[in-house]
């Protein structure tokens, strides 16, 4: 078992076998190929909440594989960073189960959940590093910090600093990482819970722009988090590598972002979620994460809320809660736009799977992420309200539920409905959801109810008994 | 005239990404007195585009379209030696200088523009990620491009295709090339702000567009 | 009068007018000379601390002509940042000229102190982002901080981590960095003198690195400083802007760092004097520093106690002292070694040159901070000696004192002794100075007493009416 694991990190980065990224990336296309046909994965649009155990373990075996052969790929300096199984087993066999986020008594426990668990998810909300004007963005995390059911607060990426476009590696990017985490810290404290775990600092672009949002009065603290990213698929570089080690130094929470990409060099829905088991393990060990974000999403349409996103959120999942302790936290991309139901129908379906598949829930990267301004405390309210309705269901029932959301948003997912920005469906004083925000989400909620999912009551129990 | 079923073997070279069958049947047709600008243009164009096409819809994956684009890399490579050796000009469609802004890292987008483009016969220059803005400039004027492609995913990089076009503007070098971008944080609204000849929102209209200015 | 210099600078930088980095150079080559013809710079290699004020006013002239004239060079936008003259001399003009360095008890004030003035001088230790080992580093810094003379701490740098060598923008740069932070906060605590001003610390190569410095518990804090650094000449970039940007943000003390090279792209003394008091201006408008480290070099030896550097330290000192509220330090680099007379004698030419052209002093760097280990406590010891007994001294006095000293080095400056490092120097227990060492410091205060510099009575008369 290795105790100082960064310093060794360098070390095979420096030593490992230099290999051009594209060479990398070809082999990685072909031993996942090969990997998935090995352990006979095997995708089915009608399944996609599979409830076949055998597939998940055989899936994780095929992640520990994947990652053992490709080992990691440093960017900085063109080598692999080679890790052996018995590495990789413990590393992960060694990580955190249950993480204390936040602080004070606005601290939640966030624990490894386990496939068809009863443990009530941690709800964390948007903005999930999607784009905010500099005017709104301030509005928009008081929306999410301010709803009952969020417990942890997510960021947005301001592209401006007092009106300029910020110029990244500058000392605007300091000046307005500085200010937006100021923002997000008087955010919790407007609404009353100062001690809300914060999740990231996502105007940030580099680890000095990263750092810069750490302030223990004003800015990030030991008790919130900040994302260090994987570049797809199996990638890294120093700059991410230098954030660990900074923030373990501080005692501060690491959030291991994964985006592999669906029809990527992963290849199809088997392929994608391979590389998604591997992600997570190579966070883990090299990142030391506290938790992980399953951010994996289409690779034209950047969404995860189509048949493929949904099956490799559930499949990974499982896989994931059944072989690690790993406390996994989803992340959903929908195409749909603000204030449309379509768009909570999409945060149904990746809320169920999450639910049921041991995940914890991450609010919605609406539009894709794409458009400004599409981030709102409801309809983090709502996909908690769907987490928690969704405890302790059978996966098969999940899969029909999952099947039914589908029904309401598929046909709709290439030319998708991009609805309102926050300003027209929030009222920007009061800081309430307009009334046609509302209407869809009850509408949406009452369809639920109506398949037995009880949206409007759950919740209760789940904050009664917790 | 290409032996149609010679030709129908470096289709299916191409469309299952195997190079080495690719060059194989590039060089028999060749044995068989193909006119290599006729394969280019007949065989490998279309083959191509039908796989990019599949790529767009999700029929096909990265790595089928990674491999595709490999295939017709190593026939173009010996069919381009035989229309040098018969001392007539490249079949080029023309040079696209290509890389992902300053600061930006991102690049799997770039790269399936890149993977189209050179498939569908156009020289590429993939000049990485991270590209100062002199970089771009330094390229294209190296490679006498007629077109500098610039991609950015980040809202918080796409400042820096803005950079890079001032630049030109600045050294007079702005009307010696098409100047076009992409990537995830671009739309057209921000291209035209910025005074780009162009904007594709993804790697297939972009070989179009590219297309549109060489007028081809 | 513009109130948010740091967007104006990134928007300067991204439009200014663009030119490659070797015409920047060309074309400050060109203009250099020019205005040293133009503003009458002579150097005398007899008179290396002139008294001669309308010199050093000329000298601030032609140095704000060529910063005018050339701006800054951004690296990273590969465009110039251009300021008008009313924005400079509104900005110089508006430079802190006293600054708080240090908490506590152990606070000091660095004030403006002019030509000749009789302002005592704050001395900082090294180690002067020269190198150290991993295992040596902790005691060398306690050896400094422990010195009563020394009122502020160098950080030094440390090229491994753990063993292995540091990869500069590697995660191994942030745990070194935080090792050093720590170690030199620690040496503080353990002096006695917990709240005394840490001056940098210098392993890191990059702006992370740098932040990685900060912690209030265990790193640098509000009361200490980091470096920010120009790059020869008048060049930055965004790495180092972003690193003013968040010092500045956080409240933290920013260092001024030049090194302007002496036969480099300024030429001779004369136009590298001319080149420093420019990368003065740029560092004002820049980074907005606390103080500055005035840390012109020998191009090839990458040292300043020459006759050229002592004379660039004393015209370019004398021409910001005359026209500016800035403050500025010596970083004296000497040829010789640790533990030799030379490396003394040749912190003492430095040192009287800087303190008669009314700087502070920054900390000593011997081998031309090329071998590690060789900083300890007694040479900055001996350095505050010197500049508490330069205090009132005429220039004219001050040179015949430079020249004769030179006599005791100069001789050996090509071939100069190599020294031993510190730890046969210290003992490395009861961390005091071994025999020889206090014997050699003790010979040449007593020499420099009899050539009338008062070494032995100057620092307790500084330190009964300083009223700290």
């Amino acid at each position: 078992m290795r105790s100082n694991w960064l310093p060794e990190i360098v070390q095979r980065s420096e030593t490992g076998p230099f290999v051009q990224e594209p060479e990398f990336d070809r082999l990685l296309t072909q031993t996942v190929r090969a990997l998935v046909r090995e352990h006979g994965l095997k995708f089915d649009p009608q399944d996609l909440v599979p409830s076949d155990d055998g597939l998940a373990d055989r899936l994780y075996r095929a992640g520990v594989e994947l990652l053992a052969q490709m080992g990691a790929y440093n960017q900085s300096t063109e080598r692999r960073i080679l890790l052996s199984r018995a590495e990789i087993e413990e590393a992960v066999a060694a990580a955190p189960s249950a993480v204390v986020l936040g602080e004070g008594k606005d601290a939640v426990v966030e624990r490894h959940r386990g496939v068809e668990s009863e443990i009530p998810c941690v709800m964390h909300s948007g903005p999930t590093g999607t784009p905010c004007s500099e005017m709104l963005h301030p509005f928009i995390l008081q929306s999410c910090a301010q709803e009952p059911l969020v417990d942890c607060l997510g960021h947005g990426s301001v592209p401006s600093y007092l009106g300029e476009a910020i110029v990244a590696g500058s000392p605007q990017e300091i000046l307005a990482a500085r200010h937006q985490a100021s923002l997000a810290r008087e955010a919790v404290r407007r609404a009353g819970r100062p001690g809300m775990h914060i999740e990231d600092n996502a105007v940030s672009l580099t680890c000095a722009g990263k750092m810069a949002s750490l302030d223990p009065e004003a800015g990030l603290r030991p008790s919130d988090g900040l994302l260090v990213a994987q570049i797809p698929e199996l990638k890294t570089n120093y700059d991410q590598l230098s954030r660990v080690a900074h923030l373990r130094s501080l005692g501060m929470h690491i959030v291991n972002l994964i985006t592999p990409l669906v029809g990527g060099l992963g290849g199809g829905a088997e392929g994608t979620a391979v590389v998604t088991v591997a992600s997570h393990l190579l966070g883990a060990l090299a990142y030391s994460a506290s938790y992980h974000f399953m951010g994996h999403m289409h690779l034209l349409r950047s969404i995860n809320t189509d048949r493929m996103g949904l099956w490799i959120q559930a499949v990974s999942a499982q896989a994931l809660a059944r072989n690690t302790p790993l406390v996994v936290v989803n992340d959903i991309y929908a195409a749909s736009g603000l204030g449309t139901t379509d768009l909570l129908w999409e945060v149904a379906a990746g809320a169920i799977v999450g639910a049921v598949c041991g995940t914890h829930q991450h609010g919605t990267g609406a539009t894709a992420g794409r458009e400004t301004d599409h981030t709102s405390g409801l309809e983090a309210r709502f996909q908690a309200q769907v987490a928690h309705a969704a405890l302790g269901r059978s996966r098969r029932e999940a899969n029909g539920l999952v099947l039914e959301c589908l029904r309401h948003y598929e046909e709709h997912l290439a030319t998708p409905n991009l609805g309102r920005p926050f300003s027209e469906v929030y009222d920007v004083e009061t800081l309430e959801p307009r009334p046609w925000w509302l209407e869809a989400f009850h509408e949406v909620g009452g369809a639920l109810d109506g398949h037995e999912l009880d949206v409007h009551h759950a919740w209760r129990r789940v904050r009664h008994d917790r | 005239m290409t032996d149609e079923r010679l030709a129908a073997r470096l289709k299916d070279a191409l469309r299952s990404g195997d190079a080495s069958a690719a060059e194989t049947a590039a060089r028999k047709a060749l044995e068989a007195q193909a006119d290599p600008l006729d394969l280019i243009r007949n065989v490998l164009v279309p083959t191509l585009t039908e796989v990019g096409k599949q790529f767009q819809e999700f029929e096909i994956f990265l790595p089928e379209l990674m491999a595709a684009g490999d295939a017709a890399k190593a026939a173009t490579v010996i069919l381009e030696q035989a229309i040098a050796a018969a001392g007539k000009a490249s079949s080029s469609l023309g040079t696209v200088v290509l890389g992902t802004v300053q600061n930006d890292v991102h690049d799997i987008g770039k790269n399936i523009v890149s993977t189209l483009l050179s498939s569908h016969g156009f020289r590429v220059v993939d000049i990485g990620r991270d590209v100062a803005p002199s970089a771009f400039l330094e390229a294209a004027r190296r490679e006498k491009a007629e077109i500098v492609a610039m991609s950015a995913l980040m809202t918080t990089t796409r400042p820096a295709a803005q950079s890079t076009i001032r630049l030109f503007e600045e050294v007079e070098a702005r009307d010696d090339f098409k100047i076009i971008v992409g990537g995830g944080s671009i739309d057209a609204a921000w291209a035209k702000a910025i005074g780009a000849d162009g904007y594709a929102p993804d790697a297939a209209s972009a070989v179009d567009l590219c297309r549109r200015l060489v007028g081809r | 009068m513009l109130s948010n210099w740091q967007t104006e600078i990134v928007k300067r930088s991204e439009i200014g007018p663009y030119l490659p980095e070797a015409e920047f150079e060309r074309a400050l080559t060109r203009l250099v000379p020019e205005l040293v013809r133009k503003h009458g710079i002579h150097y005398d290699p007899q008179v290396l601390i002139p008294s001669d004020d309308d010199m050093a006013d000329r000298l601030y002239q032609a140095g704000m002509d060529l910063f005018l004239e050339m701006g800054a060079y951004n690296m990273s936008t590969e465009r110039r940042i251009l300021f008008s003259r009313g924005e400079v001399e509104e900005a110089v003009a508006a430079a802190p000229s006293a600054v708080r360095l240090g908490e506590g008890k152990d606070a000091v004030v660095m004030c403006w102190r002019g030509v000749e003035s009789q302002v005592p001088c704050v001395v900082h230790s090294g180690p002067t982002g020269t190198p150290c080992s991993e295992r040596y580093h902790p005691l060398i810094l306690q050896s400094c901080a422990q010195e009563p003379l020394v009122d502020c701490l160098g950080a030094g740098s440390v090229s491994t981590y753990m063993g292995r060598p540091i990869i500069p923008g590697s995660p191994l740069e942030i745990l070194g960095v935080q090792r050093d932070a720590a170690a030199a906060r620690e040496a503080a605590r353990r002096a006695g003198r917990p709240g005394i001003h840490i001056n940098d610390v210098a392993s890191p190569l990059t702006c992370a690195g740098k932040m990685a410095a900060l912690h209030p518990a265990w790193g640098l804090r509000r009361s200490d400083a980091l470096l920010v650094s120009q790059l020869p000449e008048l060049k930055t970039n965004y790495d180092q802007l972003s690193r003013a940007a968040y010092l500045q943000a956080a409240g933290v003390h920013i260092v001024d760092l030049m090194t302007p090279l002496v036969g480099g792209l300024g030429g001779g003394a004369a136009g590298t004097a001319v080149v420093t008091v420019a990368c003065h201006l740029l560092g004002v408008m820049l980074y907005s520093p606390s103080y500055h480290i005035y840390g012109h070099m020998h191009l090839l030896e990458s040292t300043d106690t020459d006759r050229m550097g002592l004379w660039v330290y004393a015209v370019g000192g004398q021409a910001l002292a005359r026209n500016t509220p800035l403050l500025t330090t010596t970083a004296v680099y000497t040829q010789a070694g640790l533990g030799t007379e030379e490396v003394l004698w040749e912190i003492a030419a430095g040192t009287l040159a800087g303190t008669v052209a009314g700087m502070h002093h920054n900390g000593v760097g011997a081998t031309g901070g090329s071998t590690p280990d060789h900083t300890s406590g007694l040479e900055h010891r001996f350095y505050a000696q010197v500049a508490h007994a330069s205090l009132g001294v005429s220039r004219q006095t001050a040179n015949g004192l430079v020249l004769e000293i030179l006599r005791h080095y100069e001789g050996s400056h090509k071939d100069p002794p190599p020294g031993v490092p510190f730890p046969q120097l210290y003992e490395i227990e009861t961390l005091e100075p071994l025999g020889p060492w206090l014997d050699l410091h003790q010979r040449v205060l007593d020499e420099l007493a009899a050539m009338g510099l008062d070494v032995h009575g100057a620092w307790r008369k500084v330190r009964r009416e300083r009223g700290l």
